[in-house]
C-alpha cells in the first residue's frame, strides 16, 4: 500500500498490451471499471423490469424512481421537446452516477476521477448539442451569440465574448466533475494516511473525519452526476427553443 | 371496507409528509450545495478558454503576447457573464 494520496489515481494495464497505429488501446484499470459500471447498470434495470408487479419490489422500486427522475429533470429544465433525448441523458447520468459511486467503495477505481474521461463525455455533449442546435435552427443557431437589444458599436466584441462563452461550455462541463471526484478522494487518503502517522492514540479524530467526509463524498458524488445532467438538459434547451 | 378508508387515510398523510421534507429541508439543501459547486468552475472555465484561444491566435498570428492578454480578459468578461446569467436561472428555478 503507498502513503501518496495521488497513487490511487495511476492507469494501469491489464493483461496484454494492444496497439492501433500510434495509439495504446490496452485494457486498463479504467476500462475495466468504465464497464463494470456498465454492466451494474444494465445488470440493475434487467433485473429491475424484468418482473413488473403493480406493488413493486425494491429493485423495482430503484429502477422507476430513477427513470421518474431523470424524466422529471429533463421536462422541468428542456420542455417537452427535449423528449426524445431521454434514453442519451439517462444513460448519461446513471453512467456517471455509477462510476461516482463505485468509485466510493475501497479498492475500486474512479474513472470520473480523470479529466479525459470526464471532458471526452463532455465534448460529446457539446457537438451533439452544437450538431441539434444547427439541424433544428439551420443558421438561424447563430442568433444565440447574439443576445437582443446591444447597441450596434457593441456588438463585435459581445459576439467574442459569446463565444467565448460559449466555448467554455464543456471546459467547465469537464472541469467540474473531475475536480470535485479527484479532490475528495485525494482528501479522503491524506485523512487516511493521517490516521496511520498518528498511530492508536492520536488517529481518532482523522479517523472521524474520514467517515464523515466519506458521508460528504457520497453526497458530492450523486450531486455531480446530477448537475453534469442537468446541464446537458439546459444545454439541450438552448439548442432547441432558441431563447436568447 | 373500515381497512381501506384506513390505510388510505394514512397514504395521504405520508404523502403530505412527504412532499413537506422534500420542499424543505432535503432538497434544499443538497441544490444548494450544486449551484455553489457549478458557479465557481463557470468564472474558471471561461478564463481558461480564452487565454488558450488568444494563445492559439498568437501563435497564428506571430503576435505574442498581445491576443493572449485581450483574449484573458475577453475570458474573465464571459466568466462573469456565465456566473451572471446561470444565477438569474436558479433565481428564476426558486419563485
Amino acid at each position: 500500500m503507498s502513503t501518496n494520496p495521488m497513487h490511487q489515481f495511476n492507469v494501469h494495464r491489464i493483461g496484454p498490451e494492444i496497439t492501433l497505429g500510434n495509439v495504446d488501446i490496452s485494457f486498463t484499470n479504467a476500462s475495466l471499471f468504465m464497464m463494470i459500471s456498465a454492466l451494474t447498470i444494465i445488470t440493475v434495470f434487467f433485473v429491475g423490469t424484468k418482473r413488473k408487479t403493480i406493488v413493486p419490489t425494491k429493485i423495482q422500486l430503484v429502477t422507476e424512481l430513477c427513470y421518474t427522475f431523470v424524466s422529471k429533470m429533463i421536462s422541468d429544465t428542456a420542455g417537452s421537446k427535449a423528449k426524445p433525448y431521454f434514453p442519451f441523458i439517462f444513460c448519461l447520468f446513471m453512467f456517471v452516477l455509477f462510476c461516482n459511486m463505485l468509485g466510493m467503495l475501497p479498492y475500486t477505481f474512479t474513472v470520473t476521477s480523470h479529466i479525459i474521461v470526464t471532458f471526452a463525455l463532455a465534448s460529446v455533449i457539446f457537438i451533439g448539442v452544437t450538431i441539434i442546435g444547427f439541424v433544428n435552427h439551420g443558421v438561424g443557431y447563430l442568433k444565440l451569440f447574439i443576445p437582443s437589444g446591444v447597441p450596434l458599436f457593441l456588438l463585435p466584441l459581445i459576439v467574442i465574448i459569446e463565444i467565448v462563452s460559449y466555448l467554455s461550455r464543456p471546459v467547465s462541463l469537464s472541469v467540474r466533475l473531475f475536480a470535485n471526484m479527484m479532490a475528495g478522494h485525494t482528501m479522503l487518503k491524506v485523512f487516511g494516511g493521517f490516521v496511520i502517522s498518528l498511530g492508536i492514540i492520536g488517529g481518532w479524530l482523522p479517523l472521524s473525519f474520514t467517515v464523515a467526509l466519506t458521508g460528504l463524498e457520497i453526497l458530492i458524488a450523486f450531486l455531480q452526476a446530477y448537475v453534469f445532467a442537468i446541464l446537458t438538459c439546459i444545454y439541450l434547451n438552448d439548442a432547441l427553443n432558441l431563447n436568447h | 371496507m373500515k381497512k381501506f378508508s384506513e390505510l388510505d387515510a394514512r397514504l395521504k398523510i405520508a404523502k403530505e409528509k412527504a412532499n413537506k421534507n422534500s420542499l424543505t429541508s432535503d432538497k434544499k439543501n443538497a441544490s444548494s450545495l450544486g449551484r455553489a459547486l457549478k458557479l465557481s468552475t463557470e468564472m474558471v472555465a471561461a478564463v481558461f478558454v480564452g487565454s488558450i484561444i488568444g494563445f492559439i491566435l498568437d501563435n497564428g498570428f506571430d503576435s505574442k503576447p498581445w491576443l493572449t492578454i485581450i483574449f484573458f480578459f475577453v475570458g474573465a468578461i464571459a466568466g462573469i457573464l456565465n456566473v451572471i446569467r446561470s444565477a438569474k436561472l436558479m433565481q428564476k428555478n426558486n419563485d
